[in-house]
């Protein structure tokens, strides 16, 4: 069982990894671009590790059975997947020096959307009551007055990118305006207090993603993006909310030894 | 022989209703729920039918007040038994 001791440290050790990246990136801006460079990138290797090991812990322990089970299955997909994705984007920006977009890259990032729509269906499944018509035709409008400035922001763009850019830059604000309407959803959820705060960690992060997302679609639209640009703190960030939310689950369902129930026939009259 | 009373059986078909609920969703669920059942009330998944509001104040401290689905699953599992008396007792206060 989570004591409130433990979600009270559980509170405190994400405040503490959520500003020490906050200052971790600011000392590498102010160190230099290829610091900056160099910084952001590692970043992206231990964040996103964290979330592929305590994801696949969560999933061992639901295993494949189960309405959970099959959720955080889901989410291992969607770890592995970014994980992959964020390697990929290291190794062409660091390694090889090139521009990670498009790139292999992009299908491990678009392979981890569907995992994370899937995850958050069933992931609110148990909360499906309290969630009514008009809480969905609210969450469903802000979703799509997020698409419609992407949209036009991703058409309106200089005619220099190829058409397999262009299709990837329309990919991203439709997938994240799918996946926001579950994690605005829990956010709501949460907000009405019907779930706790640990509960609504992974909708935080989704939702942090999609801002992130449409920030790093503006910048690199306006060309001001860099490695390390403040809107990365944003997604490691989401990536630590996500890790939070997965290692809170770990700590409400922790492995019991079993009672002995029962000593006799009789025990259970 | 074997001779079950009315109430052993509806005791038995209740615990049959909250553990496949639970597993439902996963046996972390149904360990965490019997875990939880002990350690505050020393009790077990049986003694819910006697003690509706201890099921009750560890699915809400698990899912806050969306605990209700998991009652809805409850009764959807219990069936048509949900018009016996002593099951009808269990479902009113699991879902004041």
């Amino acid at each position: 069982m989570q004591t409130n001791l433990e979600k009270l440290q559980t509170k405190k050790y994400l405040m503490f990894s959520i500003v020490g990246t906050y200052f971790v990136m600011l000392i590498a801006n102010l160190s230099g671009h290829e610091i900056t460079t160099l910084v952001t990138n590692l970043l992206y290797v231990p964040i996103p590790g964290a979330l592929v090991i305590l994801s696949i812990i969560v999933a061992k322990r639901f295993g494949i059975k189960g309405k959970h089970g099959r959720a955080w299955l889901f989410f291992v997909g969607l770890a592995v997947s970014w994980f992959i994705a964020e390697q990929i984007w290291l190794v062409y920006d660091l390694v090889y020096q090139i521009d990670p977009f498009p790139s292999m890259a992009d299908f491990f990032y678009l392979a981890g959307y569907p995992f994370l729509f899937l995850f958050s269906i069933y992931y609110l499944k148990p909360l499906k009551d309290a969630i009514s018509k008009k809480t969905l035709t609210y969450v469903s409008l802000a979703a799509i007055a997020l698409l419609v400035p992407s949209l036009y922001m991703a058409y309106d763009t200089d005619s220099e990118i190829s058409a397999f850019e262009f299709t990837l830059a329309l990919i991203y604000p439709i997938a994240d305006a799918i996946v926001l309407i579950p994690a605005l959803i829990g956010l709501i959820l949460f907000f009405r207090g019907e779930v706790n705060f640990l509960w609504s960690l992974i909708c935080m992060a989704i939702t942090l993603n999609v801002v992130a997302d449409t920030g790093f679609l503006l910048t690199s639209m306006d060309g001001s993006y860099y490695m390390g640009h403040p809107i990365d703190m944003l997604f490691l960030w989401a990536y630590m909310l996500f890790s939070f939310g997965v290692y809170s689950h770990i700590q409400i369902f922790k492995r019991h030894r079993p009672n002995i129930k029962f000593q006799s026939l009789d025990d259970l009259r | 022989m074997f001779d079950a009373t009315n109430e052993e059986i509806s005791k038995a078909l209740v615990t049959l209703a909250i553990e496949k609920t639970l597993i439902n969703m996963g046996k972390p669920v149904l360990d965490e729920v019997t875990h939880r059942l002990f350690a505050n009330y020393k009790c077990y998944i049986p003694d819910c039918h006697e003690h509706p509001e201890y099921l009750k104040n560890v699915l809400e401290e698990l899912y806050g007040d969306c605990y209700n689905t998991i009652v809805e699953s409850i009764k959807e599992n219990l069936g048509e038994l949900t018009t016996k008396k002593s099951i009808m007792n269990f479902l009113t206060v699991i879902s004041e």
